[in-house]
């Protein structure tokens, strides 16, 4: 005979959060800042080819955190919807708010009816053109969404980083400065990531369709001047 | 049920086999209108890559456009023709440029190009043998792996062969690839697989009534694309109009005649 005990609700949700929270802070960090004429995405990888940020559509990236099959899962049903929708109306129909809720809702229901919650938390981000706004939202294990008005940090020690960042990235920077300001408050002040262990793309106007570009360690350490 | 008596639109007459199909004995064959292929489009390899020269007018029983763009870049390296149902192909390109977008999404890794010319197969086999819509595209790229051009053609049933010279599409094929087969040659350059393909696409233009030619009054021309090391490149209007100047003013001078030789 089994024994089945009474766990409150609220004690229920705690331990889901607590399980999905664990889960992330082992991995490392993404920041996603908005510059002057792109958005600019970092994260600490040490793999070249397990990618943490992947382009979704010709404005809109998505990046991950946590368990890699589970945040893969999700950018992959990314591309499909965009694609779809697309594909079904038009290119210009395709927007990051759609996006993001429904990876909202989707995290969610995993968080209240899935067998575990997913231990991720994900930015997806939109470059602004003549039709949409640029935007940057962070979703997280229980599918809250929070719209972030300059930039996002998802990941290992989120809020240290975030307070790091918020101390340089009180206005808008070009390039070179946000990333060197992204990099900084990743490795905070006792250590330096090298180049070949940061991943980096940006979206940005060069006058083609896809404005999706990942960046070469070579790209990268000039951007940040070693 | 009573006796099998027909109108005279649908009888099927002394044939057995069309009245078990009118009947529901046999399931009916798709009917096979004399679907347009108002189009001719050619390719063409020279020594780094491959030019692309098509005609711009749809026909439906009349000119229904006079400037359509036949040819597509599907991807960076790889473009795409069509003849045939003009909706089908437009949707056809459309399917083919997400897809390969698509593949590149998911995997971070280009298709190669022979991948693309296999997965296009499938696609053109299922709406050919299920529509009387046919579409017969045209493949032609710049092939990364290999270093040069190379273009593959269809038929109907979307059977995929890769020519290693030279295919041309559409209701003007006999004209355009009379030309080609007696122009070429394996040591074009790119200036002279361009002459060549926008004299073949004029000589289709000058005989076919589906294919249309220069069109020096309302300043349309064919389209021009090269597909090398650099990708697709769509030649400008400017330069294409004084490629088919030159022509006109040759066949001008020769009251209409090519005189022997191709020009």
């Amino acid at each position: 005979m089994s024994n089945y005990f009474y766990v409150s609700p609220e004690q229920l949700i705690k331990d889901r959060a607590e399980f999905a929270q664990k889960g992330i802070a082992r991995g490392r960090s993404i920041v996603a800042a908005i510059y002057d004429v792109g958005i600019v995405l970092v994260a600490e990888n040490q793999s070249a080819s397990l990618n943490k940020i992947s382009e979704i559509y010709d404005r809109i990236v998505f990046a991950g955190v946590g368990k890699y099959n589970e945040f893969d899962r999700l950018r992959e049903a990314g591309i499909r919807w965009a694609d779809s929708t697309g594909f079904t109306y038009s290119r210009e129909d395709v927007d990051v708010r759609a996006l993001a809720n429904y990876y909202a809702q989707h995290l969610g229901d995993m968080f209240t009816e899935g067998p575990k919650p997913l231990e991720v938390e994900i930015i997806v981000a939109q470059l602004g053109g003549s039709v949409r706004p640029t935007k940057l939202y962070r979703v997280a294990y229980e599918g809250t969404i929070a719209d972030e008005p300059h930039f996002a940090v998802v990941g290992g020690d989120a809020d240290s980083i975030r307070d790091r960042l918020a101390a340089v990235e009180q206005e808008v920077h070009d390039l070179p400065t946000t990333l060197r300001n992204a990099v900084a408050a990743l490795s905070g002040p006792e250590r330096t990531i090298e180049v070949s262990d940061l991943e980096v793309a940006i979206l940005e106007d060069r006058g083609t369709r896809r404005t999706f570009v990942r960046l070469t360690d070579a790209q990268t350490a000039e951007l940040l001047g070693v | 049920m009573g006796l099998p008596l027909f109108s005279a639109s649908e009888d099927p007459g002394p044939s057995f086999v069309r009245f078990a199909e009118v009947s529901g004995l046999l399931p009916a064959a798709p009917q096979v209108r004399d679907a347009p292929h108002a189009t001719t489009v050619v390719a063409l390899r020279y020594a780094e890559g491959v030019v692309m020269v098509g005609d711009r007018q749809a026909t439906a029983g009349y000119i229904a456009s006079r400037d359509v763009r036949k040819i597509e870049a599907a991807d960076h390296n790889t473009g795409i023709a069509i003849s045939g149902s003009a909706a089908r192909g437009m949707e056809f390109i459309r399917l083919a440029q997400l897809s390969f977008e698509h593949y590149q999404k998911m995997t971070d890794a280009d298709l190669t190009l022979e991948g693309k010319a296999n997965y296009l197969s499938p696609i053109i086999q299922r709406n050919n043998l299920t529509s009387p819509l046919v579409v017969v595209p045209l493949l032609a790229g710049w092939d990364t792996t290999r270093h040069e051009g190379r273009i593959f053609e269809y038929d109907g049933a979307g059977g995929c062969y890769e020519r290693h010279d030279f295919a041309a599409i559409g209701s003007g094929t006999p004209f355009a690839e009379s030309a080609l087969r007696l122009g070429f040659r394996t040591d074009l350059t790119r200036e002279d697989a361009l002459d060549l393909a926008a004299l073949a696409i004029y000589e289709a233009g000058d005989n076919d009534p589906s294919t249309g030619g220069p069109d020096f009054v309302r300043g349309i021309f064919p389209m021009m694309v090269v597909l090398d090391e650099a990708g697709f490149t769509e030649l400008p209007t400017e330069e294409v109009r004084g490629r088919y100047e030159a022509i006109n003013r040759r066949r001008t001078e020769g009251q209409g005649v090519a005189g022997g030789s191709l020009r």
